[in-house]
């Protein structure tokens, strides 16, 4: 890719930039010729240009963040700090300012950690892999919990809200304490970090008086350079609960009946209710089963479910923990889907002990790390792509079947295959909406955008906000969080223009932008 | 574990502290183990279960059922340029996350001595 400036630079002034930059990070470092460029793109974006970063630099310590962030502020030049840059779907590693110098953290792959008390502290660049592989290593008695992509980063995840699929799985709430280099180069610690040397620091979220670790996730201000993450102890036992609800309007009494077990704590676990292409958009492609345009027909669907062996809908939950307790737990579970279902229930059991070989589907209930869904990409055959839709909706079976009909008209509608999902949290529904698309298919790529600005109006006008986003349509989905003429925006962008005067850091995120560039909102 | 085997973390550390070295010492390519650093940097998609590996077996006639190891048609050439570049559902690695000496051992590797 040839070089692409950031709005108001020369690309002398860039030059000087980087030629600092590589005095603080050694040459090798800075990265600014054309293929190092196309090595931070999209790859799975519809429009690949569209982000296109200037250069990319990558520091090893906390003190090189320091140090270039202050250099950045000294020639004005926007940076977009990334952990490995494996946020696919939602942008990768590209910035949402074009020309912006992407900050690469991938090389911090420090990892300490408090086996009493089940903390690693790690930076950005440690991948799932890496924690994974560093747990097993030194017999440390836990288990990570994984995202459905687990090539990215540890902290990067959770500082996106990514979520995993364990009891542990709601990424961002388990981190605690976060060392972070603030746009003008001064190093903070939250919480008890704020204290010099306090053994506390990631043990208890809070601190004293206001507590920042929030503002640090989805935002842009501060360079989060390491962050203690709980682990779950590794479980006496482990009970899977799997059904599949044979039809489409199922959805409705299987949401109300895990809607309950999550508020009563029955069930600790975020469970996904998908439908029927999760499976086969992994392990086959659309040729296989059908070569026409348009959504695939309700007999295509069929043969789908019938070579799987799967419902409109899949159900998986899992318990961990104590084997006596979580039998019990069961029961209760089961009692509750038997009232609605004559469906098969399959009950798997593991506990400590016995050798832990899951089947693929089954390896990240487990903890372990995995990369294969991301193989649905690849479902129209070309050059894949994918992104998501996600919005949260009240946890009740009305809501979500409004919902999915709604989507699924839309889906029809647009001519895509449905490819959504329900991930049920304590009090609210996540409805992931994966649209797959071929970019070698002009004709179905211009569609997409389409697609994807009606999915939204959808939701919105149903007051329903999306939790997280690509970088195309974080002003668009920004703006949907429209309560008083958009008094959260306002806010956030005093807090970014007083922590960020030179308006250096990630320009643009979640919809953010600081005084320099805050023409440039879409 | 599926993944925890011993001998695959040994070779993770190897990786690490060869990759680091590197990094740290501008050492030469040779000096690198391609096999370590491969699982390290690539196994999670092109080993296991591992997303390239469910991709690529979907090919007819392929005897290596997707492990790009056991195949015999990789050149050198080849794989640093589908790793900077991507294919089809593989995204490109910048230089950060496999350096070009590491990127070059990893390439001897797979292409068994290709060019």
């Amino acid at each position: 890719m040839k070089l692409t400036l950031p709005p108001g630079l020369s690309a002398a002034q860039l030059d000087r930039a980087l030629k600092d930059f590589a005095g603080v990070v050694g040459q090798e470092w800075v990265l600014a010729t054309d293929l190092d460029r196309d090595t931070y793109l999209d790859h799975f974006a519809v429009d690949e240009s569209g982000h296109a970063p200037s250069a990319a630099v990558a520091p090893l310590t906390a003190e090189q963040v320091q140090e270039v962030v202050r250099l950045a502020n000294r020639h004005k030049v926007p940076l977009w700090p990334i952990s490995r840059g494996k946020n696919f779907g939602y942008g990768g590693a590209a910035p949402v300012l074009k020309g912006s110098v992407v900050l690469d953290l991938s090389r911090m792959k420090k990892i300490e950690f408090d086996a009493e008390n089940g903390v690693a502290v790690v930076e950005p660049g440690v991948g799932f892999y890496d924690l994974y592989d560093y747990i097993q290593q030194n017999k440390l008695p836990y288990w990570t919990s994984v995202p459905g992509n687990s090539w990215g980063s540890v902290l990067g995840n959770a500082l996106d809200r990514g979520v995993g699929y364990t009891t542990y799985g709601e990424h961002t709430s388990k981190l605690c304490g976060m060392e972070v280099v603030l746009p003008t180069g001064e190093l903070m610690r939250t919480g008890m970090g704020a204290m010099t040397g306090s053994p506390t620091w990631n043990l208890y979220r809070y601190g004293f008086g206001p507590s920042w670790e929030q503002m640090f996730v989805q935002s842009n201000y501060g360079v989060v350079t390491k962050a203690g993450v709980w682990l779950m102890p590794a479980p006496e036992s482990m009970l899977g609960i799997d059904l599949e609800l044979e039809n489409v309007d199922d959805l409705g009494w299987a949401v109300d009946v895990i809607a309950a077990q999550r508020r009563d704590g029955l069930l600790q676990q975020s469970p996904s209710i998908g439908s029927w292409l999760r499976g086969a958009a992994v392990l086959t492609t659309r040729k296989e089963w059908y070569d026409k345009p348009g959504a695939l027909p309700d007999d295509v669907i069929t043969a789908i479910r019938q070579r799987f062996g799967i419902g409109w809908w899949s159900i998986s939950l899992r318990l961990y923990g104590y084997e006596s307790v979580n039998e019990a737990q069961a029961g209760v579970i089961q009692k509750q889907f038997e009232k609605h279902t004559t469906q098969p229930i399959r009950i798997t059991r593991w506990k400590q002990g016995e050798p832990m070989n899951p089947a693929p589907g089954q390896a990240a209930f487990a903890g372990i790390p995995i990369t294969f869904p991301l193989a649905n990409a690849a479902w129209h055959g070309g050059r894949g792509g994918h992104i998501g839709y996600s919005p949260v909706l009240p946890a009740n079976g009305r809501a979500a079947m409004e919902q999915f009909r709604r989507t699924y008209d839309r889906y029809k509608e647009f001519g895509m295959d449905y490819h959504g999902s329900f991930a049920m949290g304590e009090r609210s529904i996540t409805n992931v909406n994966q649209v797959l698309f071929n970019k070698d298919d002009p004709e179905m790529m211009g569609r997409v955008e389409a697609f994807f600005r009606a999915l939204v109006a959808d939701a919105t006008e149903k007051r329903y906000g999306e939790y997280r986003t690509h970088i195309e349509y974080m002003d668009l989905v920004a703006a949907s969080y429209d309560f008083n003429g958009h008094a959260l925006r306002r806010v956030n962008e005093v807090v970014k223009d007083a922590l960020d005067p030179n308006g250096i850091l990630a320009p643009g995120k979640s919809g953010i932008w600081p005084k320099r560039y805050r023409s440039q909102r879409a | 574990m599926t993944r925890g085997n011993i001998l695959r973390k040994l070779s993770v550390l190897a990786a690490l502290l060869s990759g680091l070295a590197a990094a740290g010492q501008g050492q030469a390519a040779e000096a690198l183990d391609g096999k370590a650093l491969f699982q390290a940097r690539c196994g999670m998609c092109h080993q296991t279960i591992g997303m390239a590996v469910g991709i690529l077996s979907r090919r007819p006639n392929d005897p290596s059922k997707g492990f790009l190891e056991e195949r015999t048609d990789l050149s050198a050439t080849l794989v640093r340029t589908v790793v900077r570049t991507g294919i089809a559902n593989m995204p490109r690695m910048p230089r950060p996350e496999v350096s070009d000496p590491e990127l070059a051992a990893i390439a001897g590797y797979l292409s068994k001595g290709k060019p």
